[in-house]
């Protein structure tokens, strides 16, 4: 019955719209963005805001030539499950089957890499495995945060709060999982330090890694699904505190700021150092935060 | 009618066996084997539309085969079997299978002789529920999947081993049977016949572990034999125990209501015990793994529907008698640490089949973590697991079989590419892992169920993060692996007996379908059982206050994604412009994955996966993750019997 609904209330077509079309717009201008306030603290000039999407535009046209035809396949199933996911986050579905449809993408981008006897993107793609298992507990709990205190893993809880979700429960324990987010984030970023499967910067020591052996319409396609995994967990910052549209945008900032900041003062650290910092903290500091929010 | 289905389900196996083993000619063994599958998956069939139903319908009326009272048959038999398994105890000196025979012998003769008043018992021999119902749908069909693969499998395991005489009628004489048993086991109402089943698969098991006869063969049957030996063991005492407390041996009145006292949860605590050591969690996982030196249908049938399923069904069909107490928050906490335990350890490992062992343990984790939440919602993820994962996991052991027979290695690393050599069988394995581990898929839509019913235990929520997240890594390499061939070009398809094809193609096509059917399967199977109704159905999609899964809409999306994927991989074959893989630009262009190396030398490149064994390794982990596995077990007494 409700998938019929959904096609019939303009407010939720309207959703499935902006999820579907306005997010990868907005993914690609905060890549241009990113790359312009990169450069700056590279004292660099760096390229046009739209350089993004000309690139995409570009890879788009290119000759398709692959080194094995599941590349094609793979890049087309992460397009379909970044899109998928993301649009669920604008319908308000459950957080954790969101972040599930994302990992099919995840995981089809790896499968793509591993596809391929290349050793560059057979190194990408085994250490694009350790990332997803790097940040994927670390993102279950948060949502379990998330759930202790609204009630509910959907997303329509979090809205129909009356106060912030950054100031319930006593507030640490929210911090603290928002910090937990951040290196989430930062990871699904591909930024410093924990860009090891492939930066988002032009080259590294195992040149692109995952990506080395996507190229053309492929490579396009992988790029436009990055824009909306980026918009899909800025959108789980957003969460935080989304009472009101300017908060958002000053919370968004404040966090993209903080997180291109990093990315210029790190430097990349090795799977092990990675996996260790990012569980030893990031499971601490859940811990703690849920521990609270059980005790609340 | 009624008497017939259970004759068909739970006898037939037995004579179909014996059947195998008198007549030894090939041919007949194949038609008896073949027929009996189908039988047996129609019968389980026409049950469905019995359920629920209890057996004598007339709770008077005592049940009888062949006009002999069953009690006195099933209490003879018992007796023999432990007979038996003393006898294989003496055989292989062996100390404690041999004082725990005894043990159990004496305990049961303790119960039938001294305890029980033999008073004409006034409740059903057998009950039907969806929850048996289920387990027989399992057993019936994708049981007698595995025998009718093991038909061409054993004769080519046979040919490479090169016997003097065939083994094969004593070995589907046991592998038959054991369907039978697991039937029995599942249906049973009264204590003691599911205790005579239960020591049927132990001692089916051990034969079958031990078919080949090599030293190490021996070695792990025996070692299978002795640890659930341990769980007969204590599943006697549990038993005994019971009776002297209820003064019942019958299933529905024990679960009828919750127990609160000490003596009744420790008697609980036993019996979650026995299912511990049959489902091979920790640390009783060693005998699960070294079963795996039996021929693949062995492990195929172990693994996905009978032995350690009736270790978790024992866990799950006791869940309603222990819920809400602190032996059901232990069990939780038991099955949570093996499923992040044994998620760890497949990480390190690179034996295919290894890796299917440690998963299975690790699913059966998951399921004993959610019996013992043992909420609504916990038991729905646990009844749903059972299915998705029997399916699913069938399917990627047959696959495993079929590839070692094709390429003579069951490492992962020596099935990089096989998708160049067995197109058709490595794209099923494919499937297998997708269903394993991506929504839509039900084993996903279990997964999603158990997270969103244990996050409200802060220690269970957090292993069950952490296990999920290692489970994805090892999956999704193994998947990836089997696809690295170079360039594009299409393969020749492999050619493949009927009968292996045959099940590999309908266990692939059950994994999707039921996976669409889940909410369905839901309403139809586990509501009837948990008498509530924790999620609502709507819009092809499960909802619960906490949550919602869209899982028909999603399995839309995906179809359509599916499809556009499919056509551009089509296009780029057709485009017939291959590159060859990056090598810095310095390819060598005579020898193909090689680079130009020093002296203008070809190098051939290499890669092998991350096993991480620095920190994942078994001998790393095995030892710490036992010491805490056996505290757990002790902390899960203390909580059930001291608090």
């Amino acid at each position: 019955m409700q998938a019929f609904e959904i096609g019939l209330n303009p407010a939720t077509f309207g959703w499935l719209l902006v999820g579907l079309l306005v997010a990868p717009v907005a993914g690609g201008l905060i890549a241009g963005v990113d790359r312009i306030l990169t450069a700056k603290c590279q004292s660099r000039v760096g390229p046009p805001l739209l350089q993004p999407f000309y690139d995409a535009a570009k890879l788009w046209g290119k000759e398709t030539k692959v080194s094995n035809v599941w590349i094609a396949f793979c890049s087309w199933m992460y397009f379909t499950a970044a899109a998928t996911s993301c649009v669920m986050f604008f319908l308000q579905s459950d957080l954790l089957i969101i972040f599930f449809v994302q990992a099919v993408g995840a995981v089809f981008l790896v499968i793509g890499a591993l596809s391929v006897p290349s050793p560059y993107s057979q190194i990408g793609g085994q250490r694009e495995l350790l990332q997803i298992m790097a940040y994927e507990p670390l993102l279950i709990l948060v949502f379990v945060g998330i759930f202790l205190a609204t009630g509910s893993f959907n997303i329509s809880a979090v809205y129909a709060m009356d106060k912030p979700l950054m100031l319930e429960s006593g507030v640490v324990p929210m911090v603290l999982l928002f910090v937990v987010l951040g290196y989430a984030l930062t990871i699904k970023l591909r930024k410093s330090p924990f860009d090891i499967s492939g930066s988002h910067h032009a080259h590294q020591e195992i040149v692109r890694g995952v990506f080395t052996e996507y190229s053309g319409r492929y490579l396009a396609l992988v790029e436009v699904a990055h824009w909306y995994e980026v918009v899909l967990v800025l959108g789980v910052v957003a969460l935080f505190w989304a009472t009101s549209w300017y908060a958002i945008v000053i919370l968004l900032v404040l966090t993209y700021a903080a997180e291109i900041l990093v990315d210029n003062i790190t430097a990349r650290l090795s799977w092990r150092a990675m996996l260790g910092k990012l569980w030893a903290s990031g499971l601490a500091l859940s811990f703690v935060s849920l521990a609270w929010l059980y005790a609340f | 009618m009624l008497d017939t289905l259970l004759f068909i389900l739970i006898v037939l196996p037995f004579l179909a066996g014996l059947g195998c083993y008198v007549l030894r000619a090939e041919g007949v063994r194949s038609l008896i084997v073949v027929a009996t599958g189908g039988i047996l998956a129609a019968a389980s069939v026409m049950l469905y539309f019995q359920t629920p139903f209890t057996y004598p319908v007339e709770a008077s009326v005592q049940a009888t085969l062949f006009g002999v009272s069953l009690d006195e048959i099933i209490m003879v038999a018992d007796f023999l079997l432990l007979a038996v398994i003393l006898y294989f105890g003496v055989r292989h000196k062996n100390a404690i299978i041999v004082a725990l025979a005894i043990l159990q012998g004496a305990l049961g003769a303790y119960l039938e002789f001294g305890l029980i008043e033999h008073a004409p018992k006034a409740y059903p021999t057998f009950v039907i529920d969806t929850l048996a119902l289920v387990m027989v749908l399992i057993i019936s069909i994708v049981g007698s999947l595995i025998c009718v693969f093991a038909i061409p499998y054993m004769k080519e395991h046979e040919h490479h081993l090169h016997l003097p005489a065939s083994k094969q009628p004593r070995f589907f004489l046991v592998l038959v049977a054991f369907l039978g048993a697991m039937n029995g086991l599942v249906m049973a109402n009264d204590l003691a016949y599911f205790y005579f089943f239960f020591e049927v698969t132990t001692l089916c098991s051990f034969l079958l572990i031990g078919h080949d006869e090599t030293e190490i063969a021996t070695k792990n049957a025996v070692r299978a034999l002795w640890m659930n030996s341990l769980g007969g063991a204590a599943l006697m005492i549990g038993i005994v125990w019971i009776y002297s407390e209820l003064g019942t041996l019958e299933i529905a009145k024990v679960i009828s209501q919750q127990h609160t006292s000490a003596a009744m949860l420790v008697a609980l605590g036993l019996l979650c015990f026995a299912g511990f050591t049959k489902a091979a969690q920790m640390p009783f996982q060693s005998w699960l793994l070294g079963a795996m030196v039996a021929p693949t249908p062995v492990s195929a049938l172990l693994h996905s529907s009978t032995m350690v399923k009736a270790g978790v069904y024992l866990v799950v069909r006791f869940a309603p008698a222990y819920a809400d107490t602190n032996l059901g928050l232990a069990v939780a906490l038991c099955g949570a640490f093996t499923f992040l335990g044994t998620a760890a350890l497949a990480v390190g490992q690179s034996n295919g089949k290894k890796i299917l062992a440690y998963s299975t343990i690790s699913n059966l984790g998951l399921i004993v973590a959610c019996a013992g939440i043992g909420t609504p919602t916990a038991i729905t993820a646990a009844i749903l697991i059972i299915i998705f994962h029997a399916v699913s996991k069938g399917l990627l052991f047959l696959c495993v079989g079929t590839i070692e027979h094709g390429i003579g290695s069951r490492d992962i690393e020596d099935m990089r590419g096989v998708y160049g050599k067995m197109p058709v069988t490595a794209l099923i394995t494919m499937a297998g892992v997708v269903t394993m581990i991506l929504p839509p898929f039900g084993m996903l839509l279990g997964k999603w169920m158990a997270i969103e019913s244990s996050a409200g235990s802060l220690f269970v929520i957090v292993m069950l993060a952490l296990g999920s997240a290692i489970t994805v890594l090892y999956w999704a390499r193994w998947a990836g692996g089997l696809m690295s061939v170079e360039g594009g070009e299409k393969f020749k398809t492999e050619s493949q007996a009927a009968l292996t094809r045959a099940p590999l193609m309908i266990l692939c096509f059950g994994a999707v379908v039921l996976s669409f059917l889940a909410p369905w399967i839901y309403s139809d199977m586990v509501v009837p059982l948990i008498k509530l109704s924790p999620y609502a159905v709507a819009a092809g999609g499960l909802q619960s206050g906490a949550g919602s899964f869209a899982v028909i809409p999603l399995f839309i999306v995906g179809l359509i994604g599916f499809g556009v994927a499919i056509n551009a991989l089509r296009k780029a074959r057709s485009s017939h412009a291959f590159d060859a893989p990056y090598m810095a630009g310095i390819q060598s262009p005579a020898v193909a994955g090689a680079y130009t190396g020093p002296m203008n030398k070809p190098v051939v490149v290499t890669t092998g996966n991350y096993y991480l064994s620095a920190v994942f390794g078994e001998e790393k982990l095995t030892p710490y993750g036992n010491f805490a596995a056996i505290a757990l077990l002790v902390l899960m007494f203390a909580l059930g019997g001291l608090f």
